[in-house]
């Protein structure tokens, strides 16, 4: 049993009633709110009663771990975000609703996308129109083109206005040139096509979820009394960090409610480009009839909270004047360290990094209380710390794997072999890539070998690149020097290749889920002990199965096996559904984009900030075809978007992200930075600009 | 600050408190002391606030480290911390930091691209390829009429790719500076009662360059500047804040500076703004076919209200040079008014400084001017300075001084630097393109790549090995033992037997040679360690490949950073082209390894080039790239007619191709062509030919500036010399002559 604080005890002992509770990061919030669950169970609510909304679905992990190790009572306690709540009341109550929604096949079963299928129907539609000349003045990846465009179905889904006035409120806040307005109108257009085809189809995308479900089920008496009846007890976390749709659906479900705690935390909202909105939130507090602020405990010591208070001064300018002069003592030192000198080099700087994690942890800090943060977490930078990390031997954990999908070799070997299996499909393989699969696919083989097989079993026949036997046409020398063994396996996997070519399947799922079977996972085959690489390929066969799923409505007559490699050559399908291949290893030191940390609720000891002199710590991503903030509710359609705005959310952006570092941090904060970037250019960006000003005050006020 | 003696005119500068102020300075004034000293004037003046700073404004990357470091040890000396309040940046990094905060009024997604040169010029070499092919007869109609059918077939074998991509190249410059977007050009041609047939060409290929660019997500330079300028005109609070942030900007070698540059600067700068321009009219080389003007820089002195100063003292150069260089300013002060090179080079002349000055000039030395006025063949020059040169090496008083040779062009000076090998004279040639440090990084791992192409090579491998055993420091004891275990390797026929043997087939467990050669066995087992380790890394994405290649093979930090620069630059160039295979980006590095590609790197010498590091070597170096720089003693090569004409009837132009018709400078007239499209003057007509004559105007008088800018580069000693061409048919250049004569009469300089 933990010790509670009294606020915490308070909480847990509180009467059925609808309490707000408010307080800052680190302040045993959660904590409360989950031995308040265990209370309620062990008083007989029946877990089925109880919901408990989050913003997103790592927000929900330490109350699925708490109930996981709960007596419950035998029903089942429901953790969703508004989103997912959302699309099950959608699903539950489709006929209901789908004929005024405007479906056009309402008696057919609905089909809700993901993200990546969404991008496939919106590239689909959008491909023709590329080539007629739409979007000529942006330039942007084709993904990216795709996922803006339908981040704005998604804003305007969320701030609850229709989707076609999109480009309208757009054009009207923008201050720049006016060749980007016939972009709106370009987005507009695609946006139009893209809802009118999913009405057509019966396809939900994330933003047909939310507005079928705000316009149109929860005002359908049977929906609404089915939700009340059915939850009785709410638990809302980080309420914050959700949208004000979910907060306008909470403040009338709320009322009905048995009891409901609705947890705050102060001066958060990290996901605001992603519709969050503290302001919003707030307004929960006046369907509530308790208040409790927590306000005694923080798991931040006091001179780091110090700290983050010097750094929201320094961060809106509140002192001024000079800092080049001033005298370099400074108290913080003993909670902030930089490095001892001078770094050149982006490098010199990881260097730094690692080696102050190895002095952390050979002094016996458990690596799971370290967590290196960056603005942005490029693969390159992930690598290089994680490669840096494993020659120390230091265990460590990225917020993802350390490679998209189509990067993972594993996935490569597999979508190699599919392009061999399909000539027809015109993608034959280059003889290197075919030399790295056969690596993965064989075990034993080594680079060298692999070359030689290469060379003398796929080759040109009647003007196509054509796998061949490893049979008595090879001459002796080179049968000796690629050796028997790797000749037998090799000549399996060619056999089994053939047969399946008589036979060929259209579901890329089937074939990789027979080759694996058959062949790859067999003894004398690379992926027969390779845990990972089982593992990529039961993601990549999910990937596949849910792709299939969700096109049975396609545009053109492509096999869908050859539309998804290039789908995936495209990088439309890059590194969705790769979530837990990493053994999830818990002590280990957790290495993660600064955003994810926060938005993971976890508590260190330690952490890096990486690269601190970087503008992306506080700025937001810019997109050409969206933006966040124009398409919000907040925003008053018709003001413009100037660079004074920009400025001010970006100086706002700074203070939420180093208080909120700084309230789960409890010992010390390395602060990395290197004169030259990665790129050899200077940086020297706002929070670099900050520290320094907070470094050399010495946190004395003046 | 310590208290350094100034000069009074330095003390002028110094003394600025705000406003709009415009130095002209002479070669060797101290610019760069005098504008740092500024910079770290100002800051410690107490005048800033936190988030301001002082914005240096230079010319090229090399310049940029230069100032930060100098005004860092200025701010240093007064005791504060060093590192804050300033900021410098050449155009393009200034331009890129502006477009980088805003790129969505660009039209930009904020992982945007910018194209370097080499990738630049691959897309243009594929438009100009695609293009020729359905466009033969229009090359045709500007042939000479009387070239033979194989003069023909070779133009088109071996020029034509060339022409139409350097016509594109400049045509897409200029429309970028002007703000010419290709629908824009195409309008304003369809308007047209009659066809501009340069600019017609120029439209397509622009059309498909800037295509090829949004299919990459990527800006090139040109758009990057035109972009910054575009934005700070739309967004008027933006760029307040940008006034907030650079209160003062500093901008050094204005005299280059282009039209763009000087509207982004007055833009950024306000009015009444704080505006320094320091810039040297006679050193403005920079200008064929760029809308750079030293033009610029003498109208903004001339404005009401701008603070006109002077730095007319030189340490650099002993007497006997400032005399020389003087000499040639009087020359061209003194000819003709119809001659094209008169006023070529304004005044104030050079003045030396007092005895007492802190930089005093270096006294004359006997014989330290030698204008080489014998007729030499193309190798004869190149004999006759290597002669000279191995006889001033080998003097010992000499041992501590520097020399270099500068010529004209790259190729020629690429030539130069081969020649010198042959004779064994150290030679540096970091100057010409990529520094030595940064292409042996680079060359260790294209070696490495290139044997993971073809890892059955045990030649490559033997390669790869020495390569990567040379790259650390080795003792003399160890050079036998890497040449033995480099020939053992090349001799493993079988070469996966050594690398990957399977139990009972290591040649390595051979009894015989363990007891032979044990240090070879010892070498071969660590060397086939990391050749496994980096072949089980083959499947990585080639930026992660890199990094793990470089860990095993860099220990100094910035050929890390060169390694995490270049892994960085392959994963951008492998996602404009997914199907690259490893010989591609062998390709690449070979390219950067043979000096044929600019990359950037982390040496001293990539960010500070600094002569006297080189004492007792040859550094060969164009007269563009020694701009800045100063030796003991200099050779000027290939000052004849064709490298520096001067506008008389035998000279020929490197820009009028010979194979064209009429000698017109297709260049120039494709840029007159789209200059009068957009003129406002409605009886502005084209006329063929007359931009060709005023290329050649132009073009003489820089090369007048170029000439002036050589000999302004050595202290004591300067040779020059000059070459008939590969056909005979070139004399000294005419500038050459006349100083040759004045030198030879004692002249003095009075204009």
């Amino acid at each position: 049993m933990i010790s509670l604080t009294s606020e915490q005890t308070r909480v847990v002992n509180l009467p059925l009633c609808r309490a707000f509770i408010e307080g800052p990061a680190g302040s045993g919030k959660t904590t409360a709110a989950i031995e308040r669950l265990n209370a309620l169970l062990q008083s007989g609510v029946p877990g089925h009663t109880i919901m408990i909304m989050v913003p997103q679905r790592t927000l929900g992990i330490p109350y699925y771990r708490a109930l996981h190790q709960f007596q419950g009572n035998g029903s089942e306690v429901t953790v969703s975000t508004f989103s997912g709540l959302a699309q099950r009341m959608v699903g539950l109550f489709w006929p209901l609703i789908a004929r005024d929604a405007g479906f056009a096949h309402p008696e057919q079963s609905p089909t809700f996308l993901t993200l990546e299928n969404a991008q496939y129907f919106m590239a689909s539609l959008v491909r023709p129109l590329l080539d007629q000349g739409f979007f000529q003045t942006v330039k942007v990846e084709r993904a990216r083109l795709y996922s803006q465009i339908l981040d704005n179905l998604n804003k305007a889904a969320l701030a609850g206005f229709p989707h076609t006035e999109i480009a309208e409120r757009l054009k009207s806040s923008w201050s720049g040139a006016p060749e980007q307005l016939h972009v709106y109108d370009d987005v507009q257009v695609c946006v139009n096509q893209f809802r009118e085809y999913c009405l057509q189809h019966n396809l939900l995308d994330f933003s047909l979820q939310i507005e079928v479900f705000s316009r149109y089920l929860w005002k359908t008496l049977l929906c609404r009394e089915y939700l009340l009846a059915s939850y009785r007890h709410w638990i809302v976390d980080n309420v914050e960090e959700d949208i004000p749709l979910a907060h306008d659906f909470l403040l009338e479900v709320l009322p009905q409610a048995d009891s409901a705690l609705v947890i705050m935390d102060t001066d958060a909202g990290f996901r605001i480009f992603l519709g969050a909105d503290p302001e919003s939130a707030a307004r929960l507090a006046s369907v509530c009839d308790t208040d409790v602020r927590f306000e005694q405990y923080s798991a931040a010591p006091q001179v780091m909270r110090d700290l983050a208070i010097h750094m929201r001064d320094s961060v809106e300018r509140k002192e001024s004047r000079h800092p080049v002069v001033r005298a370099s003592f400074s108290n913080f030192r003993e909670v902030v360290e930089p490095p001892e000198k001078s770094l050149r080099f982006f490098p010199q700087m990881l260097d730094w990094t690692v080696e102050k994690v190895v002095t952390l942890v050979n002094q016996g800090v458990p690596p799971g209380e370290i967590a290196i943060l960056a603005p942005i977490l490029s693969d390159a930078l992930r690598f290089s710390l994680a490669d840096r990390l494993e020659r120390h031997q230091i265990p460590y954990r990225t917020h993802r794997p350390s490679r998209a999908l189509n990067d993972e070799p594993a996935a490569q070997c597999l979508l190699t072999l599919a392009r061999l299996a399909h000539p027809h499909w015109e993608m034959l393989p280059e003889k290197q890539d075919l030399q790295k699969a056969l690596l993965l696919a064989i075990e034993d083989l080594d680079w060298a070998r692999a070359h030689l097989l290469i060379e003398v079993c796929y080759r040109r026949q009647n003007g196509i690149m054509t796998l061949q036997p490893f049979g008595e046409k090879i001459q002796m020398d080179m049968r000796e020097r690629i050796t028997h063994r790797i000749a037998e396996r090799y000549q399996i996997l060619f056999e089994w290749l053939q047969a399946y070519a008589e036979h060929p399947v259209n579901e890329l799922d089937f074939f990789f889920s027979r080759l694996f079977d058959e062949v790859l996972s067999r003894p004398g085959f690379g992926f027969h002990t390779r845990l990972d690489a089982a593992q990529v390929t039961a993601n990549l066969i999910e990937s596949v199965q849910k792709f299939r799923r969700a096109v049975q409505h396609r545009l053109g007559d492509m096999p869908l096996g050859k539309e998804y490699l290039l789908l995936v050559q495209e990088g439309v399908i890059s590194a969705l559904y790769l979530m837990n291949w990493q053994p999830s290893e818990q002590n280990a030191v957790f290495i993660a984009p600064a955003h994810t940390f926060l938005m993971n609720n976890y508590i260190v000891d330690y952490q890096f900030w990486l690269d601190i002199g970087a503008k992306t710590w506080y700025e937001r991503i810019f997109q050409p075809l969206t933006h966040p903030i124009v398409l919000s509710r907040r925003w008053e359609p018709a003001r413009k978007w100037t660079a004074e705005e920009e400025i001010k959310l970006n100086r706002n952006s700074l203070y939420r992200i180093s208080l909120g570092l700084l309230r789960r941090c409890r010992k010390k904060v390395f602060i990395a930075y290197s004169d030259l970037n990665e790129a050899g250019f200077e940086q020297r960006g706002l929070l670099l600009k900050a520290l320094f000003r907070v470094l050399i005050n010495g946190g004395r006020r003046d | 600050m310590t208290e350094v003696r100034l000069r009074l005119s330095q003390q002028s500068i110094l003394n600025y408190q705000g406003g709009w102020m415009g130095i002209s300075a002479v070669p060797g004034a101290g610019k760069t002391f005098t504008l740092s000293r500024l910079a770290a004037n100002l800051i410690l003046s107490g005048g800033l606030d936190d988030d301001q700073e002082v914005l240096i404004v230079t010319l090229v990357n090399a310049a940029v480290d230069n100032f930060a470091s100098r005004i860092a040890s200025f701010i240093h000396e007064a005791g504060a911390i060093p590192g804050m309040g300033y900021t410098v940046r050449t155009l393009h990094g200034l331009a890129n930091d502006i477009v980088r905060e805003c790129p969505e009024l660009a039209g930009l997604s904020e992982n945007y691209r910018i194209l370097d040169e080499g990738e630049s010029e691959r897309i243009l070499m594929e438009i100009a390829r695609l293009w020729i092919r359905s466009h033969m007869d229009w090359v045709e109609g500007y042939l000479k009429p009387d070239l033979s059918p194989r003069d023909v077939e070779q133009v088109m074998r071996e020029h034509v790719f060339g022409l139409i991509s350097n016509l594109a190249r400049n045509a897409i410059r200029y429309c970028k500076d002007q703000g010419i977007t290709p629908q824009r050009l195409r309008t304003e041609l369809d308007r047209l009662p009659m066809p501009l047939a340069l600019a017609e060409v120029a439209c397509e290929l622009y059309t498909e360059y800037q295509k090829a660019l949004q299919y990459r997500v990527a800006v090139d330079f040109d758009d990057l500047i035109y972009l910054a300028y575009s934005i700070l005109e739309q967004d008027e609070v933006f760029l307040e804040q940008l006034r907030y942030r650079w209160p003062y900007i500093l901008e050094d070698e204005a005299q280059d500076s282009s039209r763009l540059q000087e509207e982004i600067l007055k833009k950024l700068a306000g009015s009444p703004g704080n505006w320094v321009r320091v810039g040297d009219p006679n050193q403005a080389i920079y200008e064929t076919f760029t809308t750079a003007s030293p033009e610029f820089l003498k109208s903004f002195r001339k404005l009401p209200g701008v603070i006109p100063r002077e730095l007319p003292e030189s340490g650099r150069s002993s007497p006997d040079i400032i005399r020389l260089a003087n000499l040639l300013i009087c020359w061209s002060q003194t000819l003709d008014e119809e001659d094209v090179l008169k006023n070529g080079l304004d005044l104030p002349l050079i003045q030396p400084t007092q005895p007492d000055d802190p930089k005093p000039n270096p006294p004359d030395v006997p014989r330290g001017i030698t204008l080489f006025m014998k007729e030499l063949e193309d190798q004869q020059e190149f004999e006759i300075v290597v002669k000279s040169l191995k006889r001033w090496l080998e003097d010992e008083n000499n041992q501590n001084r520097t020399v270099a040779v500068l010529v004209p062009r790259n190729q020629r000076a690429m030539d130069f630097v081969e020649f010198l090998n042959r004779y064994q004279i150290p030679v540096v040639d970091t100057l010409l393109k990529t520094t030595t440090q940064t292409r042996s990084a680079a060359r260790v791992l294209k070696k490495v790549l290139e044997w993971l192409a073809s890892p059955t090579s045990a030649i490559k491998l033997s390669e790869l090995y020495k390569t990567w055993r040379s790259a650390r420091a080795i003792t003399a004891d160890e050079k036998p033992t890497i040449e033995r275990v480099a020939k053992w390797i090349q001799r493993q026929s079988l070469l996966e037997k050594w690398v990957f043997p399977f139990p009972g087939e290591d040649p390595l467990d051979d009894e015989k040679l363990l007891s032979t050669d044990p240090t070879l066995v010892e070498e071969c087992s660590h060397f086939r360690e990391l050749l496994r380790r980096w072949s089980m890394a083959v499947v990585l994405p080639i930026d992660q490949l890199i990094l793990t290649l470089a860990q095993d093979l860099f220990t100094a930090p910035a050929d890390l950073a060169v390694a995490h620069k270049l892994a960085g630059a392959l994963d951008i160039l492998k996602s404009m082209n997914p199907g690259w295979q490893l010989k591609d980006y062998v390709d690449e590095l070979d390219k950067i390894v043979k000096n044929e590609r600019r990359f950037a790197g982390f040496s001293k010498d990539d960010l500070n080039f600094n002569p006297d590091d080189y004492k007792g070597k040859v550094v060969v170096a164009t007269m563009h790239k020694a701009k800045g720089l100063e030796w003991d003693r200099v050779y000027l090569m290939s000052v004849n007619n064709y490298d520096f004409p001067a506008g008389d009837p035998e000279d020929t132009y490197i820009a009028e191709d010979w194979f064209i018709r009429d000698h017109l400078n297709l260049t120039a007239e494709l840029l007159e062509q789209l200059r009068i499209l957009f003129s406002r003057d409605e009886y502005e007509w084209y006329h063929e030919g007359i931009a060709t004559l005023r290329a050649r105007r132009d073009y003489a008088r820089e090369r007048l500036r170029l000439l002036y800018v050589g000999i302004t580069r050595a202290r004591q000693e300067l040779v020059i010399t000059w070459n008939t061409g590969r056909k005979g048919r070139y004399h000294a250049a005419r500038a050459l002559m006349a100083l040759e004569e004045l030198w030879r009469q004692n002249a003095q300089p009075t204009c």
